[in-house]
């Protein structure tokens, strides 16, 4: 395996790896943020049904 | 690679060049994947995903529990 940095530049291929790291965790986060249930700032929102939980007014 | 000789790789890297960085590389792949391993678990304590046949309000654990009861 050692042999791919003998194709490779490996200051290339690092810059590649962390941006790409660095874009798929960003995106990772924004759509996690995005949903409902994994959102870690706001929490879930029950205005809709979201849940079964919801107490009847 | 036999044609491969000191200083005429197509990175430019030298053999022991490559192996060094590849040590590195791996060990550097291995920490990232084990922080990434714990903060997975952390995160599927939190709020698994992977919702049940019932959505997320049956606990996966019932999954766990039904794989259990093929085991024990």
């Amino acid at each position: 395996m050692w042999r791919v940095w003998l194709l490779f530049d490996p200051r290339r291929a690092l810059v590649a790896l962390f941006v790409f790291l660095f874009v798929l965790a960003l995106l990772i986060h924004f759509i996690l943020l995005s949903t409902d249930r994994f959102n870690w700032i706001e929490g879930p929102h029950h205005g809709a049904l979201t849940t079964m939980q919801a107490a009847p007014k | 690679m036999s044609g491969v000789t000191k200083g005429s790789s197509t990175s430019g890297l030298t053999e022991s060049e490559a192996k060094e960085f590849h040590s590195i590389f791996v060990s550097s792949f291995i920490i990232f994947t084990v922080v990434a391993i714990i903060a997975h678990i952390l995160v599927w304590q939190w709020r698994p995903w992977l919702p049940g046949v019932n959505g997320y309000s049956t606990s996966l654990l019932d999954g766990v529990q039904f794989v259990k009861s093929f085991l024990v």
